[in-house]
This record gives C-alpha cells, structure tokens and sequence, in this order.
C-alpha cells in the first residue's frame, strides 16, 4: 500500500498550521483589527442611509469592541456602586451611544481610509495600533487599544490624542457625583434622546 | 569676649543653617515632603513633550505625587514617565494617566483618573492607558492651513470638473 499520498497531505496540513502558530499576540490583534475595519468599510459602501448603516454595523462592532469594559472603565470608580441591573442598563445605552455617535458621522458614498502603522506592545496582553484615518477630505491620527480577553477586542479608542474613555469618564464621573448611578443612566438617556 | 560669643553665636547660626539645607536636600531627594512613604509607578507615553523631573502629579486637583524621571523606551520610542505617589494612594489597575498643562501657556502636570477594577497597581507596575500631550501647534496648524488631503481632494475635483 502506497502511503505516500497521505504523508504529503499531513505534510500540507502541518504547514497550513505553522503560519498561525508562529502568529504573534500583536500580528493577532492587528489582523483581527484590519478584518473588522474592513468588514465596516464593506457594509459603509452599500448602506444607503446612516439608520441603515448603524444597524448593520452593530453585530461586527459588537464583536471587535469590549462595550462592557469601555463601559465599566468610562463610568470609573463610581461603577462599582451601580447594582448589576444598572451596570446592563448602562452598558445597553452606552453602546447604543457609541455607535450612533460615530455612524452620525457617515455621510453616504464617501468611503473611510485607514493607514495601518507599525503595532506596539505596551504590556502583557495589551496591544495599541496607531493609523490614520482619511474621511470626507480630513485626516485624523487614531489610536486603537486592544486587550486580550476572550480574544482581542478594543477597548479605547484615541483621537488626535483625546482618549474616548478619559472624555467620557470626566463627564459621567461629574454625573455620579451629583447624582449616583440614577443621575448617570439619565445623562445616558438624555444624550441619546438628543442625538437622535 | 564680647566679639568671640557673637562670632559663636554666627558660627552656630551659620552651621544650622547649613544643616536644615542638607536635610531639605536629602528629603526632597527621597520625595519624602510629601507625607510619609511613597512608591513608584510608571506610564508609558507616545508623547511626553514638556514633563520633567518635579513636575506635579495631581488626582482630583489634588498634589499626589512628583515625577521621578522621564526616559525613552528604545523598543518602541515611547516616552515612560516614573511617578513618585504617595503610598496611601491605591489606584485600580485600569485608572488612566494624562499630560496636562496648567492653563494655555502653564507648566505640564500628570492627571490621574482612577478607573473601576478592583484589583489595584502594585509599586513598580505600568500605566498603559494614557492621553499624550495634546500637541497644539499641529492641531492650529490643521484648522489654520486646512487638510493636505482636503487640498487636494479639492484640487482633483477641480482638474476633474475642468472642461
């Protein structure tokens, strides 16, 4: 019996694998970044209308961005007086806001460019990469922070230097003062009533 | 005699003197004004412009810590800033650092925003969630001169449009 066939597709199997052993937690994240950046720029090609565009970009941002850590980190310390209906509560509108926010930006048939630059490491399971980003004739510096947990996902986002996180988390950290968790979650709601 | 007690009296002075200057030398030295014992913490910039040695550490707008030292890491060029806190200060692990200036013109500080883990930063350990100084020049420089790509987007709609 001739064996040869078989050792050759073993052979092929094993080196299809290599490349994404020898894969680097940084190259990981990069390229799970470029995939999502590239899916949103697909679905931003053929959405007629920004409404349409936030619904179809929802699932795609909900897998690549941490929403309940961008969350937990903008409220601050303040997060762990919320109780556990409060803390999904405010998830569910801070999510909400943040897509809305950025789809508000999108005007139909013009396209997103994105430069990639070089990844950085900053610590253990900790990923940032740096791009530029072109849209409607303006360039911007955008800064993208990944975190490994259940694989990577963003969980900051820096623009021309201005972290998303610390912006939202002066705002919502004055709300919590004056109020607590209630006057938060209303801040929330009214921003997102305004936007709308 | 009367000369030899004041020139004691001065020689005395002068040596206190002396002696409350090296004791202000030796605390500044080891950060200990501050109130008691510290630690050190360190936070990684991509823009450091303007932080040095002495400068403020503020939480709240409160003073709770100095910078230590500013170096470059030749492993990706960016700036780590070593703080010197106060050791009564328990920052959550995902608090964030940024460079702020005191007014338009002022001297920079380092802000410090508590974040909502409830695992804390040990002595030695690293701030990777920072904001960089805002670099003003550029951004007046972009409102001013406007986009290159904006300029030239409007130059190809125009060479485009042209008959």
């Amino acid at each position: 019996m001739n064996s040869r066939p078989l050792l050759i597709l073993m052979l092929l199997g094993s080196l299809l694998t290599i490349p994404r052993a020898i894969c680097s937690p940084t190259e990981e994240a990069d390229n799970r970044l470029k995939k999502a950046v590239g899916e949103v720029v697909a679905i931003a090609a053929h959405a007629p209308d920004r409404k349409t565009l936030s619904e179809q970009v929802k699932p795609v941002l909900e897998g690549i961005l941490s929403f309940e850590t961008m969350t937990r980190r903008a409220i601050g310390p303040g997060w762990r007086q919320f109780t556990p209906a409060q803390q999904q509560e405010a998830t569910g509108l801070f999510t909400t806001l943040i897509i809305r926010t950025y789809t508000a930006k999108f005007t139909p048939g013009e396209l997103p460019v994105e430069t990639f630059k070089t990844a950085s490491t900053p610590s253990p399971g900790r990923v940032e990469v740096p791009t530029t980003s072109s849209y409607n004739g303006s360039s911007y510096d955008v800064v993208y922070r990944l975190e490994e947990s259940e694989g990577w996902k963003i969980t900051d986002v820096v623009i021309e230097g201005v972290s998303m996180i610390a912006n939202y988390r002066t705002q919502f950290d004055a709300e919590f003062t004056q109020g607590g968790a209630n006057a938060v979650i209303k801040a929330l709601n009214h921003s997102l009533s305004s936007s709308q | 005699m009367k000369n030899t007690k004041l020139e004691l009296s001065v020689g005395i002075f002068v040596l206190l003197g002396l002696a409350a200057i090296a004791y202000l030398t030796i605390k500044f030295g080891m950060g200990s004004l501050m109130g008691g014992d510290t630690y050190m913490i360190e936070t990684r910039f991509a823009n450091a412009g303007g932080v040095h040695p002495g400068c403020s550490v503020l939480m709240s707008g409160v003073t709770v810590g100095r910078v230590e030292g500013v170096r470059m890491d030749p492993s990706d060029y960016s700036a780590i800033v070593t703080l010197r806190l106060t050791s009564g200060l328990h920052l959550p692990t995902d608090s964030m650092a940024s460079v702020k200036t005191s007014g338009l013109i002022g001297d920079k500080y380092i802000a410090l925003s508590p974040g909502a883990d409830d695992a804390f930063l040990k002595p030695g350990a690293r701030i990777t969630m920072t904001e960089s100084a805002v670099d003003l020049e550029s951004l007046i420089g972009k409102m001013a001169f406007g986009s290159v790509d904006k300029e030239k987007e409007n130059q190809d709609k125009g060479t485009t449009n042209a008959p």
